[in-house]
């Protein structure tokens, strides 16, 4: 037992994906030459604060990490949950951090109730908002109810020096139930929050204005909350950036979101206006291609179908991100799904839908919550 | 009075006037008793309905079940039938019978799992256990029907109890109690009562009702034909409920093993680890490959690979009659000997029917010792020349080691190649296997035998390397791939594959080598692939082709002549796909002609427009010629130069076509390279188009109805193909999944492999990288793990342009005919404007436009209306209806309205009954099952496997590698073999905790830590469970032995299960006892990664000193180390005294001061309660039954108790002083006298004072005696006849013993002569009875 059940990956790359994977379906993974050619050889930062945090929720998982950093290897426990507490490395948002937790806030022992400081917004990763508008509801679908199902930004906190605080309660299932979600529907509203933070709040209208000049072009139904924190719950840099969801009339979320350049790049700081503009430009790409899951969120789903009855899912989505099909790649090699993927057609041409949609169709492997009691 | 008699009226029952009567009576309907006395039906007690109704709900919600979706499959897999009974119950004769009901057919020994065909749509998989407890387990874990033996002679046996409560554990399957030996009987008031004491208590066991059959005797030593044929009827009509086990695990019952180990492995080392094939349905759910595995008695094991083969036992097809033929009365048994043909394990053996029984004779054996050394030798003469080393000077090292790297070096090619001829014969696993099986069947002549004996090799990858010639031939033939092979090396293009197979082919024909099998296999695949790749281009030949070349792949060998002739034939015919199809087309001249026929339309029609290409093609076809030349020589070199050019004609002429099709020759390039993926989704397209035909179907069809059909539409087929492509320019299966993925993996892992054997292999890293990088654009392995997906390049989009985009996007934009509320307004009054006035008879139709979703049109529409009419005023009618239609649209209108709204209201907020919420589930529940069914229905099986797995009822071939030796070696057909399938997780250890009752049944309680077999989910294994209960404040306290009669926790190490999952223990699976064996039952509650139970501890002191409520204590700790660690805990007394720790004192060491609530005495023991926790020993032991050889396969021991060993080993256990219990010895107590001082007497009044009374004297005083001399003399007298009469009684009481005795030892002689004579007659009885059991063993060993 145990020895058959490992795999081997190369690199730092899709470091949370084989993580993730390995502690869902109980195989080990070994990593090996992780930065091996780097000039800083080895794991970073945010990457041990990873492993930190799941072997927090986990219960009786082995990690084994070389002297030199760059290979590690991982036998993953069983899933715990219960009352959780984690500093998030500063190098990434702690959207990096709570998509990994999504996948598996489901399978928990104890309901999940995670505080995560760190960085709640930048550039590199989905900030928390985006989390909050777009992939909650999908994992609402799976668990039947958003009973219990809450993200909280009790802090707000922009890179480079963070010092946001989030909550995030999830319900633990013993199963999840199958996706059908192959209509999307049409864009009815879009919501938004515009944030900001240490600068003056006047630059959330500004964003939201400029927001609005491009928006407005297509639908009526806008709003765009203001969200201007201060004194403790403002973080420690300054930012501000626009968060932008377009609800469906069947329910989907499609979210983007524009984050001003952090304090001290190179860059040079940004201008409300054109990062306005920016959200919602970054919002039509994302309505352009579509679907019922937006791009962020499209990894997630597909993890969680699998992880259905062995009922067949179905879900419509738009172009896969590269990141997605190294997800579908590690969900081949760790639960032996594979997806079928057809590019859907459609009945009438002549409407302008944007980008090519696809429909992932996959059975699920029944996976069942092992660590959950019963009485 | 006789005016007064009139006669009574009578009604006329027939004739005109009753009928008219008739007519006027019209029947009317009858009120109902509600209706006419509603009274009687008023609610008159509210209590009383109150109750009725309660219970009326009650019962409704009882038959209620929890919906779940509807996984059974479409085709069933045989449903599992366990004959099980304890031994000498007439299990296997009931077996035999049930296969002679269903097959007619004898079967003469019986092993393994025998499969028939009981009906149109079942088939029934009969299972015999034995009476190991392990096999009954595995038996009970998989059968769906359990045919319980029980010997009504004798009555219930303690193994169908075991069984029964086996069965309850892991899910309860059907069962029918079978009652044998009712003959024995002969009264037959004693068999009727017999009968029901043993069908009440069966039916107690399992349900009322439960079906209990009698065999009532034997007929020719089988069950009676009726009474068989009766069970018969009963099993194959019986219904299944799903086993929530079994629904959510795959597993599959082996019913043939066999070895594929390499020979050559196993002859050095005949120890090795085998490789393994298992054949078997696919039950459950579905089973995916690469999963992992448990074997129960065996171990945990990873499917190495898996196919699918076709059914050997398929249900008749679906035809409308009662009965099956002959034909359709299938039996499968691999193990059984079923048709003279028995597979082992590792051969397959032809059942002579004994008369030439082979006996091994000398020529068997090798003549020569010289021979024989050489064959045992371990490793070959030229290795170990390698490996010896011979050094030429003195402090020189040994020079082998060059000329071994370039040996090593060499034998990697072929290793290599060897893989890939495996991967090839992998694809071809549907077809080949038939013919496999085929073969296998007929065995006439020896060609044959060696034709299929290729065939299985190349099929089952066993490489029968001991064959010298053969492998020679074999290797040379690779090398030839090989070269064939290196120039196409960068490109995986499917249709070069085929030219290799052509090539491959030719070659061997040329060389006059019958492997005509194989061929014909490759053949099928290429013909399949090709076809899809034509239908896609033209969709034209391959139809007609197709046929031709089934029949061709069959010919023999005179095919060369024609080779050569077809191609001079065709060179005019300028296609090359032509060449190609028809290059071994026979002789038929008719296919011929058509063919060409084809093929000059095609050109016809083509030559017009591809005038331009006309220059290459003619070389082409010049090409083709010359191969055609070069074919007669056998020379190798030339032929691969021919291949090469013709594959570059291929491309060429691909090219071309494409042009003609207006593609971007790039593109379509690359659509071709993945022609693999492009076939599928083809497939997937033919599906959706014509909905559940099968590709070949069509394509059959497609032959059938003639090759004119083709061309009625070319062009616009490659418009369409056109459109087609334009749409899927993306293969996203390609794209994401990779093409050979299997094969990449395998060359990666080798590759990294060789990567940690040092840093000096840099260069294959690299490769191996560069492959990754190939697969999709991901990016490197060491880059930035983000999610985010950001868009190339930002389009404006406050364009106009851009925006029309997604202007439909929103709800704003135009919406689907379907979703338009407009639209669908229209299509609702299309539907159900029309209505007819029930009171006027008036019809109102729908007007055809609009009718008016607005109520401010109404005017403009009536004008409309208006207009109409004055226009064509020649129909009045239909202006009438118009009008009143206009008529009714004030009032009537705005109704119909307000009536629909209502409707839809009452759609959405309306209480449909009080099941509503039931039925929605239900509802829900059903759909999914059916989506379940439906989404891959129409893609072929091998594309469906890889998204689904194997689906349930699939036979299929499971091949797992690292199987221990004894697995095969001491392989027993009569224990089944069971994969079961483990779902994630699952292959992992943990702690399990369990919710675990010790069986009302089983004698003894069972004890902490000692170990048990249990046994859960698939696995067996043994264990040292740790018990335990939970106390109120959730604390796990440890128990040392199970309660009498209540649930317990048992927590263990062991394989991490679901939740659920029923549980049973076993003290020992060795050997058969008179009592019960199952120890306990349970179910799985939890699972961890640690667990923590608690054992009490109480701390025991003695107080040194007492003040007032303080005391020191000694004796409970030793240090003052622990009693800080204590501090504030709470103590007692025995007494009940309750108090405190506080602090440690000096000395004596590890006392302690303390306080109380009260005063304690000295005499008191004080102590502390403490929890300790205990770990749980982490040992887990899968009973291996399966590996041991036969005669050991009860005797499995595992782990022994320490009072097992001390037992054996004649121990005694040593008691401790202390724990011996001694007499309680209660001594009286003493109390002082009390003593009154005198001075007090005095004082105390006189009643008061003690009083020291003397003892006083004897009053009666006896006197002597004194007689009268008469009187003494009577007296004497007296005393002189008593004497007397006392001395006789005791003289005849010794005569009595004496006789006694004497007759004692008499009947004892008497009975010595007796038993002589009887033992006697016994031995002649056995003797003779042992005689005959002698000539009864002869005679079945003959």
């Amino acid at each position: 037992m145990g020895d058959q059940n490992n795999l081997v990956y190369i690199g730092s790359n899709y470091f949370r994906q084989r993580l993730v994977l390995a502690t869902l379906s109980g195989k080990s993974v070994k990593i090996k030459q992780i930065r091996n050619r780097d000039d800083n050889p080895g794991l970073k930062e945010f990457e041990a604060s990873l492993i930190r945090l799941l072997d927090k929720i986990t219960n009786g998982s082995k990690i084994v990490v070389s002297v030199t950093g760059t290979s590690i290897h991982y036998q993953p426990g069983l899933l715990l949950g219960g009352q959780i507490e984690h500093d998030c490395s500063q190098e990434r948002g702690i959207g990096y951090y709570l998509e990994a937790l999504i996948c598996l806030a489901p399978f928990c022992k104890r309901p999940l109730h995670v505080t995560l400081r760190g960085i709640t917004n930048n550039q590199q990763d989905p900030s928390v908002d985006m989390i909050k508008l777009s992939t909650l509801p999908v994992l609402k679908r799976f668990l039947g109810t958003d009973d219990g199902l809450d993200l909280k930004v009790s802090k707000r906190g922009a890179s480079p020096d963070g010092g946001g605080e989030i909550v995030f309660t999830c319900p633990c299932r013993q199963k999840l139930r199958p996706l059908l979600f192959t209509d999307p529907g049409k864009v009815k509203r879009i919501r938004g929050i515009a944030w900001c933070v240490r600068v003056s709040p006047a630059i959330a209208n500004r964003l939201v204005d400029s927001a609005r000049s491009i928006l407005n072009q297509f639908l009526p139904d806008i709003y765009i909350y203001t969200d201007h924190e201060k004194g403790i719950r403002s973080g420690r840099s300054p930012g501000f950036g626009l968060t932008l969801v377009a609800e469906t009339t069947n329910g989907a979320f499609l979210a983007a979101e524009a984050v001003s350049n952090p304090k001290g790049s190179e860059k040079g700081p940004s201008v409300p206006e054109d990062l306005g503009k920016e959200a919602a430009c970054q919002l039509m790409e994302e309505i352009y291609r579509g679907g019922c899951v937006d791009s962020n969120s499209q990894s997630t789903v597909a993890v969680l179908m699998v992880l259905g009855q062995q009922d067949v899912s179905k879900v419509q989505l738009g172009q896969l991100s590269p990141y997605t099909i190294q997800y579908l790649r590690h969900i081949k090699d760790f639960l032996q799904v594979i997806f079928k993927v057809d590019v859907q057609t459609r009945e009438e041409e002549d409407l302008r839908l944007g980008g090519d949609k696809l429909l992932l169709t996959c059975v699920g492997v029944g996976y069942s919550n092992v660590s959950k009691p019963i009485s | 009075m006789e005016g007064d008699t009139k006669k009574a009226h009578r009604q006329k029952q027939a004739g005109p006037k009753a009928e008219k009567k008739k007519v006027k009576k019209k029947h009317e309907q009858e009120l109902t008793p509600q209706q006419r006395n509603p009274k009687a039906f008023a609610i008159q007690h509210a209590r009383k309905t109150l109750r009725i109704v309660q219970r009326n709900q009650d019962l409704k919600t009882k038959k209620q079940h929890i919906p779940l979706v509807d996984r059974t499959p479409v085709e069933e897999p045989p449903i599992v039938v366990g004959v099980v009974g304890p031994p000498k119950v007439g299990k296997t004769t009931l077996l035999k019978c049930v296969v002679k009901n269903f097959t007619r057919q004898k079967l003469s020994k019986i092993q393994g799992p025998v499969t028939v065909v009981s009906g149109k749509s079942r088939r029934l998989t009969l299972i015999e256990c034995n009476n190991d407890i392990n096999a009954m387990i595995d038996v009970a874990k998989i059968a769906d029907l359990v045919l319980m033996l029980v010997d009504a002679s004798f009555g219930f046996e303690m193994e169908t109890f075991e069984f029964l409560n086996i069965c309850q554990v892991h899910g309860f399957p059907r069962i029918m109690g079978v009652l044998t030996h009712l003959d024995s009987f002969k009264d037959n008031k004693q068999m009727r009562k017999t009968k029901k004491r043993l069908k009440h208590r069966f039916w107690t066991e399992v349900y009322q009702g439960a079906k209990l059959f009698y065999l009532s005797g034997m007929v020719n030593g089988e069950y009676q034909k009726t009474e068989v044929h009766n069970l018969c009827r009963f099993i194959s009509v019986m219904k299944f409920r799903p086993l929530q086990w079994r629904i959510t695990h795959p597993y599959v019952v082996a019913d043939r093993m066999e070895d594929i180990t390499d020979p050559e492995l196993v002859r050095i080392n005949p120890k090795c680890d085998r490789k393994v094939s298992l054949y078997g349905y696919v039950r459950g759910t579905h089973l995916k490959n690469n999963i992992e595995i448990h074997i129960p008695g065996c171990g945990d094991f990873k499917i190495n690979d898996m196919q699918f083969l076709s059914d050997p036992c398929p249900t008749p097809d679906r035809e409308k009659r009662r009965s099956l033929n002959a034909k359709e009365r299938l039996i499968y048994s691999p193990m059984s000997g079923v048709g003279g043909i028995v597979y082992d394990k590792d051969a397959v053996y032809i059942d002579l029917g004994g008369s030439h029984s082979h006996k091994e004779t000398e020529d068997s054996k090798p003549a020569n010792q010289f021979v024989s050394s050489l064959l045992s030798m371990t490793n070959p003469i030229d290795e170990k020349i390698t490996r010896s080393e011979v050094s030429l000077f003195s402090h020189s090292a040994p020079p082998t080691d060059c000329y071994a790297d370039d040996r090593s070096e060499e034998d990697a090619g072929p290793n290599v190649q060897s893989s890939e001829v495996k991967l090839q014969r992998r694809a071809v696993f549907g077809d080949s296997d038939d013919e496999k099986m085929e073969n296998e069947s007929d065995d006439e002549s020896d060609e044959r035998q060696s034709i299929s004996d290729q065939a299985e090799e190349s099929d089952e990858g066993i490489q029968m390397d001991f064959e010298p010639p053969q492998k020679k031939k074999r290797t040379k033939k690779n090398t030839v791939d090989k070269e064939n092979e290196l120039p196409f090396a960068d490109s995986d293009d499917d249709l070069e594959k085929d030219v290799q197979l052509f090539s491959s082919q030719t070659h061997d024909r040329i060389r006059g080598e019958s492997q005509q099998v194989k061929t014909r296999s490759d053949f099928k695949e290429q013909v399949s692939s090709e076809e899809k790749e034509e239908e896609e281009e033209v969709n034209s030949e391959d139809g007609s082709s197709e046929g031709e070349e089934e029949v061709n792949s069959e010919e023999g060998e005179n095919e060369e002549d024609v080779v050569v002739e077809e191609y001079v034939q065709n060179s005019d015919g300028n296609e090359v796909s032509k060449v190609f199809n028809s290059d071994d087309s026979n002789d038929s001249t008719d296919d011929e002609k058509m063919e060409d026929f084809v093929s000059s339309k095609a050109k016809s029609k083509q030559n017009g427009e591809k005038t331009k290409q006309r220059n290459l093609k003619d070389h082409n076809t010049e090409e083709i010629i010359s191969m055609s030349d070069k074919h007669v020589d056998p020379n190798k070199k030339k032929i691969n130069v021919s291949h090469q050019s013709l594959f570059q004609s291929v491309d060429a002429y691909e090219e071309d076509i494409n042009s003609e099709e207006n593609l971007d020759s790039d593109d379509d390039n690359e659509d071709e390279s993945d022609s693999e993926e492009r076939m599928e989704e083809d497939r997937e397209e033919d599906g959706d188009f014509d909905q559940g035909d099968d590709m070949e179907e069509d394509l059959e069809d497609d032959a059938e109805e003639g090759h004119l059909k083709w061309k009625s539409n070319l062009t616009e087929m490659a418009a369409e193909s056109f459109r087609r492509r334009q749409r899927e320019r993306i293969n996203y299966r390609k794209l994401i999944y990779g093409q050979g993925d299997e094969e990449e993996k395998k060359k990666e892992q080798d590759e990294e492999e060789d990567a940690e054997l040092g840093g000096l292999f840099r260069v294959l890293m690299n490769k191996s990288e560069k492959n990754r990088m190939d697969r999709g654009a991901v990016g490197d392995p060491n880059g930035t793990d983000c999610s985010l997906f950001p868009v190339d390049k930002v389009r404006n989009w406050q364009l106009e342009d851009v925006q029309d985009l997604i202007k439909d996007c929103f709800v704003t934009g135009k919406w689907d005919s379907s979703e338009d509320a407009r639209a669908r307004l229209q299509d609702d009054d299309e539907q159900y404007g029309d209505f007819e006035n029930l009171e006027t008879g008036e019809i109102h139709k729908a007007s055809t436009a609009e009718t008016g979703d607005l109520m401010g049109e109404e005017d403009m529409e009536d004008s409309e209306v208006e207009e109409e009419e004055t226009k064509d005023g020649d129909t009045k009618e239909e202006n009438i209806e118009k009008k009143k239609k206009k008529e009714m649209t004030a009032g009537e209108r705005r109704l119909e309205k307000k009536r629909k709204l209502k409707e839809m209201f009452d759609q959405v907020y309306d209480m449909k009954g009080d099941t509503e919420f039931y039925d929605n589930w239900k509802a829900e529940a059903e759909e999914q099952a059916r989506l379940n069914k439906a989404e891959f229905e129409n893609l072929a099986d091998d594309i469906r496997v890889q998204y689904e797995g194997f689906r349930p009822g699939m036979y299929v071939r499971v091949e797992v590698n690292t199987v221990p030796c004894e697995f095969v070696t001491n392989f027993d057909p009569t224990y089944p073999v069971i994969l079961g399938g483990l779902l994630n997780n699952e292959g992992n250890v943990g702690y399990v905790q369990t919710r675990l009752k010790k069986h009302r049944w089983h004698k003894r309680i069972l004890k902490t830590k000692n170990p048990v077999v249990i046994s859960l989910g698939w696995r067996r294994f043994q264990t040292l469970p740790l018990y335990s209960i939970q106390d109120h404040n959730l604390r796990n306290r440890l128990l040392k032995y199970t309660p009498e009669h209540l649930h317990c926790h048992a927590s263990f190490w062991g394989p991490i299960t679901p939740q659920g999952t029923g549980l049973l223990a076993v003290e020992c699976v060795a050997g058969t006892t008179q009592n019960f064996r199952i120890a306990a039952t349970g179910v799985v509650l939890e699972l961890d990664k640690s667990m923590q139970i608690l054992k009490k501890l109480r701390l025991t002191g003695t107080p040194l000193k007492i003040y007032r409520k303080t005391a020191f204590i000694q004796g409970m700790f030793n240090s003052a180390l622990e009693v800080a660690k204590f501090e504030g805990a709470n103590i007692r007394t025995v007494s009940g005294i309750r108090g405190q720790i506080k602090k440690a004192i000096k000395s004596p060491e590890g006392a302690f001061r303390a306080t109380f609530e009260d005063k304690i005495l000295l005499s008191d023991i004080v102590f502390v309660r403490t929890w300790y926790p205990v770990e749980v020993p982490a040992f887990y032991n899968p009973v291996t039954t399966l590996l041991l050889p036969p005669k050991e396969k009860t005797a499995w021991m595992g782990m022994k108790t320490t009072g097992q060993l001390r037992r054996e080993r004649g121990m005694k256990f040593e008691q401790k002083k202390d724990s011996v219990y001694k007499p309680i010895e209660r001594t009286g107590r003493k109390f002082t006298p009390l003593v009154i001082p005198k001075d007090l007497q005095k004082v105390l009044p006189f009643k008061d004072t003690p009083k020291f009374l003397k003892p006083r004297k004897d009053p009666i005083k006896r006197v002597v005696v004194v007689r009268e001399p008469h009187e003494a003399k009577v007296a004497k007298l007296m005393h002189m006849v008593k004497t007397m009469h006392e001395h006789k009684r005791k003289m005849e009481k010794m005569q009595m013993i004496e006789r006694a005795t004497k007759h004692q030892k008499e009947m004892e002689k008497i009975n010595a002569r007796k038993s002589e004579k009887q033992k006697e007659v016994k031995k002649q009885i056995f003797r003779v009875l042992g005689q005959m059991e002698k000539k009864k063993k002869k005679h079945v060993a003959d």
